[in-house]
Parts: structure tokens; sequence; C-alpha cells
């Protein structure tokens, strides 16, 4: 046998040892040790050229090409065998990182903003969008701002109907209050206006805490109440309910059928109180509506001439409404919360529940 | 007040159903509470079958009867009455029923025979004027029947809640008045005929001393009665309308005021001595109220008084000396007008309320003075027996029923209302007793009389409502005022960003125990307490919130919660009252485990850094940077565990761990941790500023020094970053260490250092140089030594 043929033969064997070993070759570390012991620069393809120098010239080429094409295979085969083994590979890293996706994720405890602030946050955003003033006022009050200059004067029976909490009076001076309602944040903004020579419009809401003596299932001596006035030339009833109807609307996200009637507040003349179609069962008829269909939700008039006098605005150029509503109540209504109580208590299994 | 049908029925005759009635008082603004009916008064009284009667072994006049209910044994029942026999069907209040008088039905022994309930007449289920015997039911009554089904009442009572203006619907006349005016109905005039006067009954003598505050007194004498109970129809009535039926001539006087709106008062002429007298107490004059309360009066209380003594509270309540009994033979009875101010001051000062209070205060219809006088002493003389004297009457009894006159412009009505008045409105009004006549100098005015009755109308806008009330809310469109122009404002969030940190928020009341107020804050007589609290938990305004905090946490841990982090936004309140001020506050309290156990992490209790943390990230989440300073001296606080918050150069608030024994004062354990920041001491804040992102790399390195244990930790940063100069972009604390390896009272400290310059990349020699700097530093400053 010639040289060549044996340098042939040699190589015919190594090829067909390498590919052999690359099939079976078991992991990508391994197929990499192969390749270089094969391909590589000190690899046995490589020291079978070493034995080219014995041959003739003339058959070098020869055996080359063959050299090269049995690189050519190797590699080829070697590629198919890694891409086969990085899959597998694959396969068997993604099985082993398998989790239980339904485990709960990493969360953090939930916090919650009390269904009341909720609930003020809601509709101030209504009367904001509506071009309203937001203001604030004390909740210790004296009787001018609380009373008198809402046009319920000392012997007053409204005044009475108030339940009002006192302070212990502080020497000579008239015991100051709890304010009973918001109401008296109304004459603070006018007057400020007023004082500050300003003139109508005014277009107020006034949030806050109010108090009444009064506690058992239905009453808590502390509640919270939104207040509404708006003071401008030609402001009639009509505006009023219009803005009731808006508002009443925009609150319980749908479209609630209102019902106006008349009532006596010493603040607004003519006055009115303010039902809602009864959510609970759609004005059929039930224990909540005690059969009516309606249910109160708040009171409201035009601006009685004596409290914008009182406050130095000439009635007779300027009118207004108002309007004022328990927080709490609303709330209850719309979420069917049954209990005032609920509010105060401060559960946190409710308030989460509740709460935004 | 309660409104019987039949008895509205006698002053207008309106036919329609009780649902429409109860739905026109409503738009003409008389909220109707309810409607009942006797049917519901007499539940549980069922219709019996007469199965045996025989007489009562121990008393001639009783029966013992035995009684089928439609129940499995027939009841035995001792009966007084004798007008039923054998088979006849009857009322039977079984045990447990309460009837209209207030009568309890209970098991019972008359004469020592069981009585297991009560026949009944029918008086006695407050179905008819009088009664004579049971009542008996026809033959085909179904036995075990309720009574008030089988009979199918319709008489229904009205429940209305009468606003204080309307004194004048405070009785059947004035409620009726405005419900004929609606329907188109005539309103029937009380009767005109007087009463018949006897010559030798001489008129009491009247004194009104002060004749503004009693415009008009009438009185008037009646000798030779005879004093009963009155009939059972006017106690029915009294009953139906919510009275308590005490005796003939009271009831009398209360049927009057509740038909006609006029309070009156009845003395006993023989308890009296000398002329009457309608004047100012004397200050310290007292009188024993008929309720048995001795008043002390002051000038400021209007009395009717003899010459000897006062025997009455004008409008409110007579003396019990002097008031009317069964052996009361002659009386004196008043009528009269007082002034609704003085009413309604004697009766808050006294606090004396009586029907007669509530009507005066409201305003009565002086018209009603003499009708009601003539109708009582008519009644009374009628049921009781009895000459009347002639009326004394002191006051100008024209001048106080004059009508009012309002010139009223129908364009300001209308621009008020937003909707046009139809000319029907005035027809209504006009039913309603106002008389308007047209201005013919003046277009669109009208000149409006208003009545005595309606003290509540005086100006244009008062006018206003009636139209409303008459043309009714329903019919004004809804309309939309025109939108004022929006002004720009910041919209704050404040405790919604605490939540979003997981915290729960919490609303308290606003007044607490004054013992729960001393433990965050001094006795210093700056409390500002109420005069009438509800309770002694609830008098005094907070000046913590942390004492509800606690209150919360402890109510919360009680109902199974293992932790609790709650926020609470409110104000706190100091005084003294001349000087006081409501601070707006942000407090937070948490408590026991901040997470439940879950599969990636073990629950945790909160400590110091959590509530810390949580304050920090609030003040950042509005702008603001916050330092914290020890401060061993806060009540109610943990020393060591308390740190004052600086926010520029303000201290706005403390965090820290509330004290071990007010902790457990509230169940908690003892890692309770709270903080509260004033919110009116916080400016604005910075708003976000854009800046260029740095273009060259920053340099990170780390220090870890041994430390001093007292040292602060906020002390060493400061040294920290003036050493280290324009370049440090950040230093913080990355490792703290006091365990093994570390020398008693040390502690080692790694900081992080974040190097980066603006216009060039930092080298190596630069970030060294910051490094040497900040160990030199540490070596001054602290006797800090660079670790390993
Ligand atoms: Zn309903």
């Amino acid at each position: 046998m010639s040289e060549l043929d044996a340098l042939k033969v040699a190589l015919k064997t190594l090829q067909d040892k390498a590919l052999d070993e690359f099939s079976n070759a078991e992991s990508l570390q391994a197929l990499q040790v192969l390749r270089v012991s094969y391909l590589g620069k000190k690899g046995e393809l490589t020291s079978v050229l070493k034995g080219v120098g014995k041959l003739p010239p003339k058959e070098r080429p020869v055996i080359g090409q063959f050299v090269n094409a049995s690189k050519q295979t190797l590699s080829e085969s070697l590629e198919k065998r890694e891409a086969c083994l990085a899959l597998k590979e694959k396969q068997v890293r993604i099985e082993a990182e398998r989790i239980d996706v339904t485990l709960s994720g990493r969360t953090s405890s939930k916090g919650s903003l009390h269904p009341v602030q909720q609930g003020l946050n809601e509709m101030t955003a209504i009367f904001s969008q509506l071009g309203f003033d937001i203001a604030e006022g004390p909740e210790i009050e004296d009787e001018f701002h609380n009373f008198d200059a809402l046009n319920i004067p000392q012997e007053h029976p409204a005044r009475a109907m108030h339940d009002t909490f006192f302070f212990h009076p502080d020497g000579d001076e008239k015991a100051n209050l709890l304010r009973t309602h918001t109401s008296p944040v109304q004459i603070r903004t006018m007057k400020a206006c007023v004082d500050a020579g300003g003139e109508p419009p005014l277009a107020v809401v006034a949030t806050g805490r109010v108090y009444r003596c009064d506690y058992d299932v239905t009453h808590s001596p502390m509640f919270h109440q939104v207040e509404v006035f708006k003071v401008d030339k030609n402001i009639s009833l009509a505006h009023l309910k219009g803005v009731l109807q808006h508002f009443l609307s925009a609150y319980f996200e749908k479209d609630v059928p209102i019902r106006l009637r008349p009532h006596y507040f010493p603040f607004t003349e003519p006055s009115a109180e303010v039902d809602i179609a009864c959510v609970f069962c759609h004005q059929k008829g039930c224990r909540v509506c005690k059969g009516s269909g309606w249910i109160e939700v708040l009171g409201s008039g035009m601006i009685h001439p004596n409290v914008l006098k009182s406050v130095g605005i000439d009635s007779t150029v300027y009118s207004g409404f108002a309007f004022g509503l328990g927080v709490e109540r609303l709330v209850m209504l719309k979420y069917g919360i049954p209990d005032l109580r609920l509010f105060f208590e401060n559960d946190v299994r409710f308030l989460r529940r509740m709460g935004a | 007040m309660k409104i019987p049908l039949s008895w509205l029925k006698e002053h207008t005759p309106i036919q329609k159903s009780v649902e429409v009635i109860a739905d026109t008082l409503v738009r003409l603004g008389h909220e109707v509470e309810g409607i009942e009916t006797p049917r519901s008064a007499v539940k549980g009284v069922r219709v019996g079958h007469i199965l045996s009667m025989e007489k009562h072994p121990d008393a001639d006049k009783l029966h013992l009867l035995s009684i089928d209910v439609g129940e499995v044994e027939p009841l035995a029942i001792v009966c007084g009455a004798s007008n039923m026999g054998v088979g006849d069907k009857i009322p039977v209040a079984t045990v447990g029923t309460s009837l209209p008088n207030g009568l309890k039905i209970k098991k019972g022994k008359i004469r020592g025979q069981a009585s297991f309930g009560m026949c009944c007449s029918e008086a006695e289920l407050g179905l008819a004027e009088d009664a004579d015997g049971l009542l008996i039911l026809p033959k085909d009554a179904p036995v075990g029947d309720e009574v008030g089904t089988y009979l199918a009442l319709e008489e229904a009572v009205f429940d209305l809640d009468i606003t204080p203006n309307r004194g004048d619907c405070m009785s059947m006349r004035g409620i009726a008045r405005d419900l004929a005016a609606d329907q188109g109905l005539p309103l029937i005039e009380p009767s005109d005929e007087a009463v018949q006067v006897t010559e030798s009954v001489s008129a009491p003598n009247v004194r009104v001393l002060g004749e503004g505050d009693c415009p008009l007194y009438t009185a008037c004498r009646i000798d030779g009665i005879k004093v009963a109970a009155s009939p059972d129809w006017l106690q029915a009535r009294l009953l139906a309308a919510g009275l308590r039926p005490i005796h003939g001539v009271v009831d009398v006087i209360n049927y009057t005021m509740l038909d006609l709106g006029q309070p009156m008062h009845a003395f006993d002429a023989d308890t009296l001595s000398g002329d009457i007298e309608v004047r100012l107490a004397k200050d310290g004059e007292t009188f024993v109220a008929l309720d048995g309360r001795e008043v002390s009066l002051d000038a400021s209380d209007l009395v009717i008084a003899d010459a000897e003594k006062v025997i009455a509270l004008a409008g409110i309540m007579g003396s019990d000396q002097t008031g009317v009994s069964e052996s009361t033979t002659q009386i004196i009875l008043e009528s009269a007008a007082f002034k609704a101010a003085k009413i309604s001051t004697s009766r808050r000062t006294k606090g004396l309320v009586s029907d007669s209070s509530m009507r005066f205060e409201r305003g009565v219809d002086p018209a009603m003075i003499r009708v009601a006088m003539n109708q009582a002493s008519q009644m009374i003389i009628s049921l009781f027996g009895g000459k009347v004297s002639e009326t004394t009457c002191v006051g100008d009894a024209e001048a106080v029923i004059q009508d009012k006159h309002i010139q009223v412009s129908m364009q300001r009505i209308e621009a008020r209302l937003g909707v046009d008045v139809p000319e029907s409105a005035n027809d209504v009004l006009e039913r309603m007793g106002f008389s308007i006549v047209r201005d013919d100098s003046q277009a669109d005015t009208l000149l409006f009389s208003v009545p005595s009755h309606r003290h509540d109308v005086s100006i244009v806008e008062d006018i206003s409502e009636e139209y409303a009330r008459v043309i009714g809310f329903d019919a004004i469109p809804a309309v939309m005022p025109p939108l004022a122009s929006i002004k720009p404002r910041k919209v704050q969030k404040t405790v919604e960003s605490a939540v979003e940190q997981g915290f729960v928020q919490v609303i308290n009341y606003a007044f607490i125990a004054a013992d729960d107020q001393r433990l965050f804050v001094p006795d210093d007589g700056r409390d500002l307490v109420l005069a009438n609290p509800i309770s002694d938990a609830m008098s005094v305004m907070r000046r913590s919130v942390f004492p509800s905090l606690l209150n919360t946490a402890k109510y919360n841990m009680n109902r199974q919660q293992t932790g609790v982090a709650l926020v609470e936004l409110g104000r706190v309140y100091e005084g003294p009252m001349s000087q006081r001020k409501e601070i707006n506050v942000m407090a937070w309290l948490m408590a026991g485990e901040l997470q439940t156990d879950a599969w990636y992490e073990k629950a945790r209790k909160a400590d110091f850094f959590d509530m810390k943390g949580a304050v920090e990230t609030w003040l950042t989440g509005r702008g603001l940077t916050a330092r914290f300073m020890v401060d061993d001296d806060v009540q109610g606080f943990q020393s060591g565990q308390t740190a004052k918050i600086f926010v520029g150069k303000s201290v706005v608030g403390h965090v820290g761990k509330v004290d071990e024994a007010i902790a457990s004062q509230y169940d908690l354990d003892t890692n309770v941790f709270v903080a509260s920041v004033n919110l009116d001491l916080l400016h604005a804040g910075k708003q976000a500023k854009f800046q260029p992102l740095p273009e060259f790399p920053s340099i990170e390195r780390d220090l870890v020094f041994l430390f001093d244990k007292t040292i602060a930790s906020e002390s060493i940063l400061q040294a920290v970053r003036k050493a280290c100069g324009p370049s440090l972009v950040d230093a913080h604390i990355f490792d703290l260490y006091d365990g093994q390896g570390v020398p008693d009272g040390q502690v080692s400290l790694g900081i992080r250092f974040v190097l980066q310059h603006a216009k060039r990349t930092l080298t190596q020699e630069d970030s060294d140089q910051a490094m040497q700097a900040v160990i030199e530093a540490m070596k001054t400053h602290f006797e800090a030594v660079l670790r390993g």
C-alpha cells in the first residue's frame, strides 16, 4: 500500500472513529473536548497532516483536499451534535426550573382609604370639575357663625334640634361649641370674600367633621358633611335642581331619579329636602325606604336673604343656593353599608374590604 | 304630629285614598313619617266563640267563659260584661296583647279564677266613641282571625313631621287647610255659636303687665262642674293622636289644642286667690310645675300669677298646686297669645317642654283664641255640667289677627324659582288664606295679605316658597348654572400616599377620655373640655391622635389581627379657648407583625425603622427631606427609640416606640411604634425639576470602619459628605455588624460611596483621594479605625 493510500485509510479510520465518538457525546462539554482532540491545533487530524511531508509533492494536494473534506465533515457533524445537545440541555434546564406558578405572588399587605375619605374625595372631585373652590373652616365655632349668621337666633326652635356640644365658657365669654354643620364655612367664606373687597360669583364646596350630641344606632356624635353653595346674579332653584341632579348621578355612577320636597331650614328660603329613588328596591318599596320608594339624602334651598345680609351681600342683586349632606349616609347608600357605627369602629377587616 | 283621618275629615270633606293624601301632604312640605292604622294597634285581638258561660262562684257580676279562639284548647276567661251569651262571637285580647289604652294583657287570677285573656268592647279596642258591654261580632266571623283584619278598619293615622316654622299645622285644622286648598275643597269652619253665658258667674279679673310678651289674654270661669273621665270617643281620639287621656277637663283642653291649634290651660279656681296677673317673674321666685319639678324663675320668664304665687309658666306649664283634679268644681280657663321668643327662652333655660310650648314657640294662630275658648267651654259644660262666665279679654283682639302686607314682584319670584308661575297657583294660595291683589300701577307686582296663622311668612322670599310648594318642586326644571372659572389648584395627596404604603386609614372621634389625653400630653390646663359630653370617655378634645390609634389597635388586635398598620388624618385641638388652635396632623401606628407568614417570607415584627421609613417615604413623596434627631424627652415614648422629625428648621413631629406601660394598658405587646407630623408646618415641598442625566460614569467605593456605638450614623454621614467634597453623589450605610470580632461598645459600619463628576470621568486617583480624606476625617472626628 502506498504511503498515500495508507494515509487515506488512516484518515478514514480517524474520521469514522470521530463521527462515532461525536454521536456518542452526551454533553456540550464532552463535545468540546472532542472538538479540541480532533480539530484543534494539536488535534488528531492535524497530526495526520504531519505525515504529508513524507509524500511526493505531486500527491500532497490530493491528501490536502482529502483532509479538508474530512475536516468539513467532522465540523458539520460536530455542529449538528452541538445543536442537538444544546436543545437537550435547555430542555433539561427548563424542566429543572419548573415552578408552581399558582403559588401566590410576592405582595405587600394592602392599605386602604377609609370609605368616608373615599366618599369625600369622590364628592369634592365632582364639584371641583364644576368649578367649585374648596374651603375649610374651624370645628370649634362660636354661636354667631354656627347659628346667628345662619338666621337661627337664640330662641329659634331649630336651634334646640341641633343637639349642640358646648365647651365650658372661658370667663365672661359666650360658650363656644363644636360646629353642628358645615354651614358656618358658608358664612366665613362669603364674609372673607366681602371683607377683602370682593363680590360674587362664589362657588364653594366645604367638607369636614361636624358634631351632634346624639349617640345611638343611627346617630354618631361625629360625622362628616359636605357643604356646597353658589352665589351669583340670577341663581335660581332650577340651578339648585340641576346641580343636585348632576351631583347625585355622578356620585352614584348612574342616573338616579331625584325628588325635592318642601321643607324648612332657617338659612334657606325656599328650602327642600332631597330624596333619591331607593337604590335598594328600585322604587318598588322596601324596608330601607319604608315602602315609599324614596330615600332622603340631603337638605337644600335658596340662601335666605338674612344670611346674605349677615355677610354683607346685597340680596336684591345676588341670589344663591346651598346644600349640605351627610357623607356617611351617602356612602352607606352607595355601598349598602347597614350600620353607621361601622365607620368609627375602624375594624380593619371592614376598612380593607370597603376601602380603595 | 298624629293626624287621624276621621278627625281630618271633620275639617275638610276629603275623599281621596290614604296614599294620595300622604303624597299630597309630602308635596306640601309635611313629611309623612308613617301611616298607622288601629289595625296594627290591636294586633293579638282575635275572634272568639263563646262555648260556655257560667257565673263566677265568688263574684256576682263576673262570668267564667270558655272561649274558642282557634287553638287546640279553649281559653278560660273571667269577664265582667253581661251583654253576651253562649254562641256569640266576641273580640278576645289574648295574652301578650297591648291594647290602644296601654293595657297589656297578662295571664291572671280574678277572685281566685284563672283568666287567660280579656274580652273587649269597641272602646277598649279604640274603635268606637262609647261602648256598653262587649263588641258582639257577626255570627259568621271566622274564629281565631285577627279582629282588626276582619273588620277591615280603614281609619288611618298620619304621623307627620311638622317643620318648626309651621306652628299652624300642629292641628287638624291647620293640616286640613293646606290639604283643602291644594285639593280645591272647602275648609269647614268651627262652630260660631257662642256658649251660653251665666251672668251670676263672675268673670275673672286679669291684669297684663308687659303686653309685648302677651298681646292677648282671655279667661273665663266655669262653676259647678263635676269632673269625670271623658267619653270613650274623646279618649279614643286623643289616643289616636298620641296623647294619653287624663281626666275630663284636661282631655277637652288637649282635644281643642289638637283640633284648632290653640293651647289652653285650666286652673282650679278654688286654689287661686285674688286677681290673675300676667307678668315677668321676680328673681328667686319658684314654682312647682305640674310634672312635680320645682323651678327657679328669673326676670326673663313670663308667668301667670295670682295675688300670692306663680300659677303657671306662661304657655309652658301650670303649677302642680293649681291644676284641675277630679275633685275640682270651679275652673278658670285660659286662652291667650304669648310671644314665641319668650316661650322659647323659658323653655330652654328652665328645661320644661310641653305640647303647649311646642306650639307657642312655633307660632299659634291668634284667630283661634276666641274660637277655642268657646269650643272648649261648650264641651266642658255639655260633658261635665257647670255655668260659664263672660270671658275677660285683655289686649287688642283685632290687632293680633291683623294681616301683614307684602309687595311681591312676580319677576323676582320667577327668577328665584327658575320657572314661570301659573295663574292657578294664586287660587291655591288664596284658599290657604292669603289674599292677593294686583297692583295696577306696577305690572308685575302683587300685593299679598298674609293671614294671622302664617307667622312664618314675612318677606318676598317666603312667598316664593309658598309658590314653590303650590306649584310643586317637580314642576321646576333642572338647569345647570353657568360654570364658574376653574381656579388652578394643586391636588395634594396626603393620606392617599400613606395608604399606598400599606397603611389602613382610620377615623376616630375628636374627643377622648381625659385619662387617655394624659398619657401623651401633660396636664397644663390647655385641654378643651366639653360641657355636655356623651360620656367621660368622649369629654376632652384630643391633643394627640395616639390614644385614638392605640384604641383602634387594641380593638383590632382583639379581633384576631396579628398586626396593624394604621394612619389617621385629622385635627388635634389645643386651648385655652381664647387662643385655641386646630392643628391638622397625620399620625401613624404600627404594631405586631408586618405581614403574615408566606411561603417566601416569614412574618416579621414591626420595628422603629419600619415606622421611620414610612414617614421618610411619605415626606419624600411630598418633595420634602426630613432629618431625625434623638429625643429622649417625649411623653409617652420610650427614650432611646424616639426621634424628633425635622423638616427645614422646624420640628414637625416625632417618631418612636410607645412606652411599654402605655402599650400594655391597651393590651398591646411591647412593640408599638407611632409617628405624627404636623401638616400645618410642612411647606409646599420642592417641585421636581429636570436635570440632564450624567454623561460620565460613576465610581463606587466601600469603606468599613469601627465606630464607638454612641456615635449617631447621621453625624458620621454628615462628616463623610463634608470630607468627600462635591463629587460625592451618595453615601449610605450598607452594612452594620457588632457580632464576633467587634470589640464591646463598638460597631462596624460599612459605608458605600458613589462618586461622580459632571464634566469628566473620575480617575482612580480622584476616588483614592476622596477615600483618603474620609479615612482621615473619621479618624479625627470619631477616632474610627478602618477595618480590613
Ligand atoms: Zn326601597
